[in-house]
């Protein structure tokens, strides 16, 4: 037993060092996870409301540019109504908006702390709970699709950007509408990875890549990015392609908060077909 | 140690992490680059320290680095990490010098030359396991060294900088 302790006492360094690192590991692990995210810790309290103290500062330098991009926004949305309108009348397929069905509502939301320099980031919005921001909600910025909604608390809500290892977003190329699944490798935050685009499909650098629809997430249309390169190496059946993304996630501040009003029945429906 | 001393020390721990979290986190050069300076606080530490009080220290300090990043454990793990390998940085780094009682480390005390080899040697150490661990793979090694590499010279640059700008008082 004396031995013990006198073994334990001489090489205190060494077992307080394991000790303290596995400590360390365990709570990268812990807080690692996908769904348990360690950002709504990281939300709550004092180092929450120093980051939007320090967030609001940035806000008010940032105003100038800020305000140029709302109104070039507005006149976008304009114009967009506008055209719906015409859109919406023409057509008789598209029953559901023309019967003024609404499917999604936007909540304008703003960044309080955002990331891009780490292999899985996280951003931190000033909306939660009480302004009716749920879990799988997607979020989007005038330039394109951000992430997607992973904690919410009272107050704060955190997402998962498209710079995360799991990130995995339905993307449609719109000159051919083939669709395929984009994904981020992690070395450059401007530049990421469209993979199950097969062999046969035809289409060229620069050809915008949207949101396919086909998740209850996001709507369909919304801007991801652009072909940046393609290679289709010998024998195999599918493209490699790298695309830049419309997004600068270095410059975001204003993002939308995408609600799908009939997510719910989108649901039920779908549990109804697993069933069967 | 005295109480100005330790007054000192709680200030320095304070700003560093400040200055870390709001200032040197968001210089990131597109994401191939990210400087560190909370290193520093641990290369200052006195060299009489007690090994295991440092190694505890290392581990508050990343953890407040950690709780304004949102990394929880990433930035508590390189550091104590850190705090493991100073001893070894100075013996390796001076072998033949006896360091007399109450000498810091530090630009002023030990000679500018002295200095870079033991900081540069605990910076690298620092970051590579910091970027080895938030990688979490060896998959993209040869990222993970540029990322490591890059940071290191510009983590080495702010830190001597700082060292420079604010001298110890001379004994």
């Amino acid at each position: 037993m004396r031995n013990l302790i006198n073994f334990l006492i001489k090489y205190s360094f060494i077992f307080v060092f394991l000790l303290l690192e596995i400590i360390a590991f365990i709570l990268l692990v812990s807080n690692n996870s996908y769904q348990r995210s360690a950002y709504v810790s990281a939300s709550n309290g004092v180092t929450a409301n120093m980051q939007e103290s320090v967030s609001n500062i940035a806000n008010y330098i940032g105003l100038e540019e800020e305000n140029q991009k709302l109104a070039a926004e507005n006149a976008f949305l304009r114009s967009q109504l506008l055209e719906s309108n015409l859109w919406a009348e023409g057509s008789l397929s598209t029953h559901i908006d023309s019967n003024k069905t609404q499917f999604y509502t936007y909540i304008q939301a703003q960044i309080i702390s955002n990331s891009f320099q780490n292999r899985n980031n996280y951003i931190i919005l000033d909306k939660g709970s009480d302004d009716g921001i749920e879990v799988e909600m997607g979020v989007i910025s005038t330039n394109g699709i951000v992430g997607i909604v992973n904690s919410v608390n009272k107050n704060f809500c955190s997402i998962i950007s498209i710079l995360h290892a799991k990130s995995a977003i339905d993307a449609k190329i719109t000159s051919n509408k083939y669709t395929g699944t984009c994904y981020w490798p992690g070395e450059n935050y401007q530049i990421g990875q469209l993979k199950n685009i097969p062999s046969h499909a035809v289409f060229s650098v620069g050809d915008t890549l949207v949101t396919s629809g086909n998740s209850s997430v996001f709507p369909p249309e919304i801007p991801i990015g652009f072909i940046h390169e393609f290679e289709l190496k010998p024998g195999r059946s599918f493209y490699e392609i790298q695309l830049k993304y419309s997004a600068d996630y270095n410059k975001l501040n204003h993002v939308y908060i995408i609600h799908n009003l009939l997510k719910e029945q989108l649901k039920e429906i779908k549990e109804v077909r697993d069933d069967g | 140690m005295t109480g100005k001393d330790l007054l000192i020390t709680i200030l320095r721990f304070v700003l560093l992490v400040l200055a870390q979290v709001f200032i040197f986190n968001k210089i990131n050069f597109g994401g191939i680059a990210n400087p560190m300076i909370y290193p520093l606080f641990i290369i200052l530490l006195p060299f009489e320290t007690n090994k295991n009080l440092s190694l505890f220290i290392a581990f508050m300090l990343g953890l407040s680095v950690d709780l304004f990043t949102g990394s929880i454990g990433l930035h508590t793990s390189a550091s104590v990490f850190l705090a493991f390998v100073r001893p070894l940085a100075y013996s390796i780094v001076s072998s033949n010098k006896v360091y007399e009682s109450g000498v810091k480390p530090g630009i002023n005390n030990l000679g500018i030359r002295w200095f870079v080899t033991y900081s540069a040697f605990l910076v690298f150490s620092h970051h590579l396991f910091f970027f080895f661990v938030e990688a979490f793979s060896f998959d993209e090694i040869w990222h993970t060294l540029v990322k490591t590499t890059l940071s290191f010279f510009l983590s080495m640059f702010l830190i001597i900088l700082l060292d420079v700008i604010f001298k110890p008082q001379k004994k």
